[in-house]
């Protein structure tokens, strides 16, 4: 394992997983016209089969190799060489990317045939296609990649693609302005992940990982440089990965079609700034600095989305202010040093999110399809006008309901044994105050989300008109549903931890790459059988979650809809309907209202508007003022020009002689 | 002797050159225009270059200048009209006088290498013989893309005077 | 007489274009007075001869014409450069011309002959046939610039050009005619002799000779404070010129300037450090914040091609192979994303010749996708994102400014990089998220659009193949004599 790149095994099946989806973009890109809309989407699903097979090859090629040699490479050429530093285009499998590529492939495998149905009878569908391939491409580029370059090639790439996407339906001024907000948000954190790849290189001469983490082994624990650099790459990380300060953009990347955002914008994209982390292990291990920057931001980040989440009601605002907070999760896990957890939760947030998102596109699809034929002019994303579609979507309703355990921690689904495994490497760490902070989420997270299951699902349906009710979207949508449900309940089962009797294969697959990482860390294996503590936690983390479920029962479904009927019905039992009115009430007082008012005045419009925006507008305005006075002396006279040509030889000449 | 010649023609060529642009009347700036060349033309053969003296008296001061004025009268300008000083004049003094002084600055007084241009001592270098072998050996190239620099400036021409829409 | 010393393979390429011209004006003549088509495509024959010519010869001819030219690899290069550009404003232009009732045929041999000047400041190894190719490339220009009468401000920008360019040339000849008086000859080789040989090299009257050669050059280049000339004429001449200007004379500039300069660079010393350093520091910083805010897209372009004059600087001031070669690559992917830049705003321009608003590219993402998308590469290009030529670009000419010791300058070059983010980045901001504003639809123009699909496959290609084309540049570099 000390010198991955040098022994690393050769293969040359890797090109194939890029270049799978990059022909289907290819095909459907030259072919837009003639391509019939069907035609392109499962021309763009296969092709993602094609790259989700050759992953599973390799994967099964990574695991006959030794488990400390498994990594395999391929060089497709020099991409350019100056100097002594030079770059290939070159791919590299090893446990972390092989867990990326399936992940990615896999779960883009669904989306993809669930964009067939969801973009059935849309005028751009083949374009959608042509984009969502071409974001395959760059993502599978992006994790594939052996250095920080290519890295960084797939990093700009997704991003294209996802402003791109973002914009796909644009209609309206708002949504421009929101595009141009993740633009502009994404650059900053691209602009700090350049700089880290500048510095990487002048201080290691090398941005090829292996080279790279061999160079800073020898580097001093705590080295400033390697501070500075795990800093700027982590604000790149911020912007991709929509964290604190840079997460605005993410609510309002939800203006694009729902499959992208399952994709996009929750499973694979924002993941990568958490792979980089995770990727960088060794440099971040070796700078203390940085990994608490990560663990706070991180836990941060997971508690002050999950307050917005609470008083969202766009089904896909919740979700994305959930991804914005799960995705704190894994950045805790990195902080904490435990990569391996917050790779683990990368991977099943990517199972349950995206099942999440295509089921909220279901609901959205349902309803928009509903809302056309009733003729109602309505929101179809916003949930005080569903309720009650458990009857007419019970296959949608039935998959979120499991996206939405597993989300909230329940024993036994995916979502409990990596969240666990996070909280209690938090706990393990000595982090108590993240830890708490990571609890309180934890509740938070079960309530909000099924506060979205109980308004959308249950109840009754707000928007009735006449007999009519929306329907039950196609096969093609509700069985990678279904697909990602299963997922989303066994995907978990490779990672249960020793103290529940199993064996944690996930950490130990992943062993060989965050292993070096987690020595310098300190923390390699530091609580690994903490027996009865760490049940004890378990359990406590279990019930705050199964509390937040329960308060989300009591105030979204035992609260009477309509309570004049319920109090002329039962009579006698008014008051009691009253008091419990009058808790939600109180609930809506001493809760909702304070937490909207934090997170709607303070922290939304004070901090996302008056900072987070003030700073994006601030620099641009700055920039342009230059810009003014610089332009003035533009004049359009010839003799002005001619006079300052005069006063340059002047003073060239001045120069030379004196 | 020789150095009063070459102060008397400087001072002329550097005066009547300040009168092209001083002057109001087109049709004497251009007769100023033809005092200088003359003087420059007198220059040179003072370097004993007759046979470009004599080139630039024919060509620029004769052909071109005449056609100069030919140009002035069939389009029948004015006298410039101009009362005070305008600003920009003003600047272009100063900026000339500057201009002037930096690259006098510039000249430094060294002595000049035994091959140096201004210092060697061709016998006939500007005779007609002389001028004609490097037109047509060392000087062959240049020579012919002057040519096409001729053809893009008739070329330029036609199109300038192309009827205007 | 010794006819070998009379090498035609040394300047084949202009050659054929010299000829070239000659063709296209008797094809237009004899083919009537309304069809322009047999000239248009005479002229297309005519580039892709010379480019066959340039290859068949790529570095085969040695220093001929008794040291006035070399028909080496550096000229090739550049040639090959001057010939993609010209073959495709030559391919791209018709539809624009016809749009404005300027198709004449004398736009082909004006691009033809310009594009025969550049090959001679490419080729040149003395002072005079540079000049002279200089002269030739820009009379073509300053004609082109006002090659319609009709439009005032097309006029305007010929005049604008044409004075302040004999104003440059005056300092130009100036130069030359120093550097004559000091050394004897006006052969770059004897040049950069004395240069290593002076104790100080600025003696005599060489100082103020190598300022002026410096100034006359940087006009073309349109560094500051001599640039500002070209937002005005790029902004008023007919656009599919300012294409062709902004793309190729600079890159002919360069080729001159390194012919000129790269030899005796080690032995200018300090004060030409110290003048580059400015220049580049003060161009780029210059050219991208007067870009930030312009309206028109013509106009930042303009500001844009001044701010990467001044990154390009940085590879003449490194001075070593890596900088020479460096801006070889440079120019050669910078000129396919201007002209690809240039291009697609004229074919989007939806308000007439006098506006070139920005808001023309409303809504192109989503009415011309492909388009949209090729206009997108040329800004990330220019901004210099891998994996695009543009980076490459930078990332050499940077590399070889540090390994030269010019760090800081190299900081402010990232810096102004960032800064142009801003503006580059607007128009695909525009194109992807603005408003649709009711314009008029883009038209579909086959050869035109060819013509722009070709700039952004360059421009991904380069970026894919970046090393091999940089050894390419490097034989060039070293085949100088």
């Amino acid at each position: 394992m000390e010198h991955e790149a040098a022994t690393a095994a050769h293969s040359s099946l890797l090109w194939l997983i890029p270049a799978f989806p990059f022909l289907g973009m290819l095909i459907n890109g030259l072919m837009r016209r003639r391509m019939p809309e069907k035609a392109a989407g499962i021309l763009a699903s296969a092709a993602m089969l094609g790259a989700f097979l050759v992953s599973l090859l390799v994967f099964l090629d990574l695991r006959a190799l030794p488990h400390h040699g498994r990594a395999l490479t391929q060089t497709i050429y020099t991409w350019f060489a100056v100097g002594d530093f030079h770059v290939d285009v070159s791919f590299l499998a090893d446990p972390l990317s092989a867990v990326m590529i399936l992940v990615v492939s896999g779960v883009g495998f669904l989306i993809h045939v669930y964009s067939i149905g969801y973009m059935k009878g849309d005028p751009g569908a083949v374009r959608y296609f042509t984009y969502l391939n071409l974001f395959a491409f760059f993502m599978l580029t992006l994790v594939l990649a052996d250095n920080y370059l290519l890295m960084f090639v797939g990093w700009e790439g997704v991003g294209l693609c996802s402003y791109l996407l973002i914009g796909f339906w644009y209609t309206d001024y708002e949504k421009a302005l929101a595009g141009n907000k993740a633009f502009i948000v994404n650059r900053i954190g691209d602009f700090g992940f350049i700089l880290g790849i500048l510095l990487m290189f002048a201080t290691f001469g090398s941005v090829e990982y292996g080279t790279v983490f061999d160079r800073a082994a020898g580097f001093p624990y705590g080295s400033a440089v390697i501070t500075a650099i795990t800093l700027l790459l982590f604000l790149g990380a911020t912007g991709k990965s929509a964290q604190l300060p840079l997460y605005v953009w993410l609510p309002d990347a939800m203006a694009g079609p729902t499959p992208v955002s399952a994709l996009i914008h929750a499973a694979t994209m924002v993941t990568a700034g958490v792979y980089m982390v995770a990727r960088s292990n060794l440099l971040y291990s070796l700078a203390p600095v940085s990994l608490t920057v990560v663990a706070a931001v991180g836990a941060f980040t997971a508690l002050f989305a999950a307050t917005i989440g609470l008083t969202q009601f766009d089904i896909k605002k919740v979700l994305a202010y959930s991804t914005v907070s799960q995705l704190g999760y894994m950045f805790l896990g990195c902080g904490v040093a435990a990569f391996g957890a917050g790779i683990f939760h990368l991977m099943t947030h990517a199972f349950f999110k995206a099942l999440l998102f295509l089921g909220s596109g279901s609901v959205i699809h349902a309803m928009d399809h509903y809302f056309h034929h009733a003729g109602i002019k309505s929101n179809a994303q916003d949930m005080r006008y569903m309720g009650g579609l458990r009857k007419h979507l019970p296959s949608t309703y039935w998959t979120m309901l499991v996206g939405c355990l597993a989300i909230a921690g329940i024993p036994g689904l995916s979502g409990f044994f990596s969240k666990d495994e996070i909280l209690w490497k938090t706990f393990a760490s000595g982090n108590y105050g993240l830890w708490i902070i990571a609890v309180i989420t934890s509740g938070l997270t079960a309530f909000y989300m099924f506060r979205l299951l109980y308004m959308t699902f249950h109840g009754d349906f707000r928007s009735a008109k006449g007999h009519d009710h929306p329907h039950e979207s196609p096969r093609v949508m509700t069985v990678p549903l279904m697909i990602l449900a299963g997922l989303s309940v066994v995907g978990g089962w490779v990672g249960i931890p020793h103290v529940l009797g199993g064996g944690n294969q996930f950490e130990m697959w992943l062993e060989p790459v965050f292993e070096r990482g987690q020595e310098i860390a300190a923390l390699a294996h530091a609580g690994e059988h903490g027996g009865a503590t760490e049940l004890l936690t378990m359990l406590f983390v279990t019930l705050v979650g199964l509390s937040g479920i329960g308060l989300a029962y009591l105030f979204y479904l035992r609260q009477p809809k309509l309570p004049e009927k319920v109090a002329a019905g039962a009579g006698p039992l008014y008051g009691l309907v009253y008091n419990k009115y009058y808790v939600d009430e109180i609930y809506d007082a001493g809760v909702v209202q304070p937490l909207k008012a934090t997170s709607n005045h303070f922290l939304w419009r004070f901090f996302d508007v008056k900072i987070v925006d003030g700073l994006v507008n601030g620099t641009a305005r700055v920039m342009t003022e230059f810009g003014t006075g610089v332009r003035k002396i533009q004049t359009g006279q010839v003799q002005n020009y001619a006079l300052a040509f005069a006063v340059g030889v002047v003073v060239i000449i001045l120069a030379f002689v004196l | 002797m020789e150095a009063f010649f070459f102060l008397l023609l400087a001072v002329v060529s550097i005066f009547s050159g300040l009168m092209v642009i001083l002057q109001k009347s087109p049709v004497a700036s251009v007769l100023f225009l033809v005092l200088t060349l003359v003087c420059v033309a007198a220059l040179f053969v003072m370097l004993s270059a007759p046979f470009i003296a004599a080139i630039q008296v024919i060509i620029y001061a004769g052909a071109i200048m005449v056609l100069f004025l030919f140009v002035l009268m069939l389009l029948n300008l004015q006298r410039f009209t101009e009362g005070a000083w305008s600003r920009f004049q003003i600047t272009g003094v100063v900026v000339a006088a500057v201009l002037a002084v930096v690259t006098a600055l510039l000249l430094r007084a060294v002595p000049l290498p035994a091959d140096s241009g201004f210092l060697r001592e061709t016998p006939g270098l500007g005779s007609v013989e002389a001028v004609g072998l490097s037109l047509f050996t060392e000087y062959l190239l240049p020579f012919e893309i002057a040519s096409f620099l001729l053809l893009a400036g008739i070329i330029g021409a036609v199109i300038l005077s192309r009827r205007r829409p | 007489m010794d006819l070998s010393r009379f090498n035609l393979i040394t300047i084949a390429t202009p050659l054929v274009l010299g000829a070239g011209v000659l063709l296209v004006m008797l094809v237009d003549l004899l083919s009537g007075r309304a069809n322009r088509r047999p000239a248009q495509l005479a002229a297309l024959a005519v580039v892709l001869a010379a480019a066959a010519v340039c290859l068949a010869t790529w570095n085969t001819g040695g220093v001929s014409f008794f040291g006035q030219v070399s028909g080496d690899g550096f000229a090739s290069f550049f040639n090959l450069i001057f010939l993609a550009v010209a073959f495709l404003v030559i391919l791209a232009g018709p539809a624009y011309l016809e749009r404005n009732a300027i198709h004449f045929g004398e736009y082909y041999s004006l691009v033809l002959v310009s594009v025969m000047g550049m090959a001679f400041m490419a080729a040149g190894t003395n002072l005079l046939v540079i000049f002279l190719g200089l002269e030739t490339m820009s009379l073509a220009l300053y004609v082109l610039a006002g090659f319609n009468p009709a439009r005032q401000s097309s006029n305007e920008a010929s005049l604008k050009y044409l004075l302040l360019g004999s104003f440059a040339t005056g300092f130009l000849v100036f130069g030359i005619a120093l550097v004559y008086g000091q050394i004897g000859s006006t052969d770059l080789a004897r040049f950069s002799a004395y240069l290593a040989g002076a104790g100080d090299p600025f003696a005599g009257y060489m100082g103020a000779g190598v300022a002026l050669l410096l100034i006359g050059l940087t006009f073309k280049m349109a560094v500051v404070p001599f640039h500002f000339w070209s937002p005005d004429v790029y902004d008023g001449a007919p656009t599919v010129v300012s294409a062709f200007m902004s793309a190729a004379p600079k890159a002919a500039a360069f080729a001159a300037a390194l012919r000129i300069f790269y030899a005796p660079a080690e032995s200018l010393g300090l004060p030409w450090e110290r003048i580059l350093w400015i220049l580049a520091a003060l161009t780029m910083t210059v050219g991208n914040l007067s870009a930030l805010n312009q309206a028109s897209i013509k106009r930042m372009l303009a500001y844009s091609s001044v701010a990467h004059a001044g990154y390009l600087l940085l590879g003449i001031l490194a001075g070593n192979e890596l900088g020479a070669a460096g801006i070889l690559f440079y120019l050669a992917s910078y000129v396919f994303m201007n002209v690809g830049a240039f291009t697609v705003a004229w074919m989007v321009n939806r308000r007439g010749e006098g506006r070139y608003d920005l808001g023309d590219f409303a809504q192109l993402g989503f009415r011309r996708p492909l388009l949209a998308a090729m206009m997108s590469v040329f800004m990330l290009g220019l901004i210099g994102i891998p994996p695009l030529a543009g980076f490459f670009g930078k990332l050499y000419v940077f590399t070889a400014a540090v390994q030269a010791g010019y760090v800081w300058l190299v900081v402010i070059a990232v810096l102004n990089s960032a800064v142009s983010v801003f503006y580059y980045l607007r128009v695909m901001v525009i194109m992807y998220m603005r408003e649709n504003e009711a314009l008029k639809d883009v038209d579909r123009i086959p050869a035109t659009f060819a013509a722009v699909a070709a700039c952004a496959l360059m421009v991904i290609l380069l970026g894919l193949i970046p090393g091999s084309v940089l050894d390419v540049a490097r034989a060039a570099v070293a085949s100088m004599p």
